[in-house]
């Protein structure tokens, strides 16, 4: 009977997790396919009514004018290497700083752990002129290093959080063995903690990634100029003084989230286990 | 030349102590066990050793060498950890040929290098797995594979069979000893299983809270225990202890209860100037007899409480006056719970402790 009452529970808690599961996938790829399907219409098509959700008369038009009306080959380099270079900026430091926060005894460890988590609260726009002020002292302005240092910055906090939690679970008896069999201290990170802990440092590197990849804000205050503009900025450049060619647009937009996509699908399985496996203690 | 030697060494966290400023010689090639109960810093003193925990005070060198300062992998030392600590993502080969490859040797000799210790451990075909693919058994040998491969000064080993099972332990026992006889490394190993340390160790060191209580062989820590901490410590089950005085020309042990042992003339002298005192008597369980007979034995009578056979032999509790011992007999040995039995006591074996302080009151023949 106890059985069976148990039984209609998980039932019951099954259907509630698929029902909010359903949910949030909803939430999240409704906006996505709605952006793709309009990268396929017609301006035309999207003004009619009632309005179409899978395009009538599909045209690969206006991904040809996203390449024609704009460098966005340019963005997209820039992109590339301003989110790249960030990521690993930050991936570097905050695996450095998670290894200290879990394996050295340093005094007010839980204090160094709130103010990370405070830090990456901080409004970006409350940051915004000092980091202009700054970038222009360098000279540093439209140059690349204006935004690396930056999106580093600001994704260090929480990359240090997601590695810390992966690291702590990481027997100290390996890196013992590592010193022993001759590695220094940070031998040990690199040839045993990095390696075993993966999953963490693959997701922290896709949120940096992904982090760098999508900010607006300070890539368009701190890159004005066309040939520095990254992607977000550069696909702003698609709006006309009165028309807003959201076709258009949306086929940049696909085009902008193609290599994200294909990121997270080459590290997918890595980052699946890394979101999991570092809050639950198996 | 490989000795470990250990001069005042102290280690504190803070303010609180842990390691009392311990003296030790380890000489080259001798297997020198640590044993002592959970907390009595047998493994921080190893850590020690090894560099993974730093000294607050004193010095340790090895092989000739002040390595107060040297981080572990300049001690070359190679130590064999409780949970194995193999690295999970490179193959045995990986496992054991790291060490070498962090030193820079030729890819030739690693290749042999590697290859000679797997055989000598008869891992050799289980190079190309992964330390997950293996039982717990085969990865101990890893471990030890990776220690041995190195060829270092010393080995330590902190309790390296503790995560094994009876059978396998027994069998890693043997596979440890062999594998000392024929490399004859100066080998530093922690455990607080007895069997280990009786079987293993040239050198038993006993420690307690931080300090070392006694240096001896195994024969010596068993047969002549410095403290009544050592003799309870040793032995399973461990030695009885029961609190006596003398007679006045030290010609009998008196129990509480009016229970009066004659010494033997040999032990006399010795007993004659402890009249009067309160001490602790001690006796292991295998010199308490279930039948009185034989010189030198004192019969008691005892009551049975109760009895476990063990196949091999049986153990007795029994109460003596008002104290309760165990006794460790034949398994054919006339023992019935409930009953009373003559029970003898080899008095050319017993052992006396002060009270006050524990340590042991003997004469160097005893």
């Amino acid at each position: 009977m106890a059985g069976a009452t148990d039984m209609k529970l998980g039932l019951g808690r099954k259907k509630t997790v698929w029902i909010a599961a359903a949910i949030v996938a909803a939430n999240g790829f409704f906006p996505a396919l709605w952006i793709l399907f309009t990268s396929f219409k017609t301006e035309s098509e999207l003004l009619r009514h009632p309005i179409t959700i899978v395009p009538h008369d599909p045209t690969l038009m206006n991904f040809v004018r996203v390449f024609v009306d704009q460098p966005i080959l340019l963005f997209l380099g820039n992109s590339l290497v301003v989110a790249g270079l960030s990521t690993a900026l930050c991936i570097f430091v905050s695996a450095l700083a998670a290894y200290a926060i879990v394996r050295l005894r340093i005094p007010g460890r839980n204090v160094v752990l709130s103010v990370l988590l405070a830090v990456s609260m901080f409004p970006l726009i409350s940051l915004m002129v000092p980091l202009f002020q700054t970038m222009r002292t360098l000279g540093w302005l439209n140059t690349y290093p204006a935004l690396v240092f930056p999106y580093a910055v600001l994704s260090m906090p929480v990359c240090t959080l997601v590695m810390a939690s992966f690291f702590q679970d990481i027997p100290g008896d390996l890196e013992n063995a590592a010193m022993i069999d001759g590695c220094t201290r940070l031998g040990a990170l690199w040839h045993v903690v990095v390696p075993l802990a993966a999953p963490g440092v693959f997701t922290a590197a896709i949120l940096a990634f992904v982090n760098a990849w999508d900010e607006f804000l300070l890539a368009l205050t701190l890159s004005s100029r066309v040939t520095s503009r990254t992607l977000p900025v550069g696909i702003t450049l698609y709006q006309g003084e009165f028309a807003f060619p959201w076709p258009i647009i949306s086929a940049a937009l696909i085009v902008a989230i193609v290599p994200v996509c294909a990121l997270i699908a080459i590290f997918q399985e890595r980052v699946v286990s890394g979101l999991t496996a570092g809050g639950v203690k198996g | 030349m490989s000795e470990i030697v250990l001069k005042n060494v102290v280690k504190a966290y803070g303010t609180t102590p842990v390691i009392h400023g311990v003296d030790l010689h380890i000489a080259s090639g001798e297997f020198c066990v640590f044993v002592g109960p959970s907390g009595c810093g047998k493994s921080t003193l190893l850590r020690m050793i090894a560099g993974l925990e730093g000294i607050s005070d004193g010095e340790i060198s090895i092989g000739g060498t002040l390595v107060n300062d040297l981080p572990p992998r300049e001690r070359d030392i190679a130590m064999v950890f409780q949970d194995y600590a193999l690295y999970p993502h490179k193959t045995v080969f990986e496992n054991m040929a790291f060490g070498l490859r962090l030193r820079k040797r030729p890819s030739a000799e690693i290749e042999s290098r590697v290859r000679e210790a797997a055989q000598i451990l008869q891992i050799d075909h289980l190079l190309e797995r992964r330390p997950g693919q293996l039982s717990g058994g085969q990865r101990q040998r890893v471990a030890m594979g990776r220690a041995i491969v190195r060829n270092p000064k010393a080995f330590l080993f902190d309790e390296p069979l503790s995560n094994l099972d009876a059978q396998l332990r027994s069998e890693m026992r043997v596979e440890i000893n062999k594998l000392h006889k024929r490399l004859r490394n100066t080998v530093v190993y922690v455990t607080h299983d007895q069997v280990e340390a009786m079987t293993l160790a040239d050198k038993i060191v006993v420690l307690s809270a931080g300090r070392i209580v006694q240096v001896g062989t195994p024969d010596e820590i068993y047969n002549r225990p410095a403290a009544k901490f050592v003799a309870g410590f040793t032995g399973s089950p461990p030695m009885n202890f029961l609190p006596c005085s003398i007679d006045a020309d030290g010609a009998a042990i008196l129990l509480d209860g009016g229970i009066r042992l004659p010494v033997p003339q040999a032990r006399r002298a010795v007993c004659s100037k402890l009249a009067g005192r309160r001490l602790d008597f001690g006796i292991r369980p295998e010199h308490i007899l279930a039948e009185a007979v034989g010189s030198d034995v004192a019969t008691v009578p005892a009551h049975v409480q109760l009895v476990e056979p063990l196949g091999s032999d049986t153990l007795g509790l029994l109460r003596i006056g008002t104290g309760e011992i165990t006794g460790r007999f034949a398994p054919e040995a006339p023992l019935s719970a409930g009953a009373t039995i003559q029970a003898g006591f080899a008095m050319n074996k017993f052992h006396l402790f002060a009270p006050d302080t524990g340590d042991a009151i003997r004469d160097p023949g005893w």
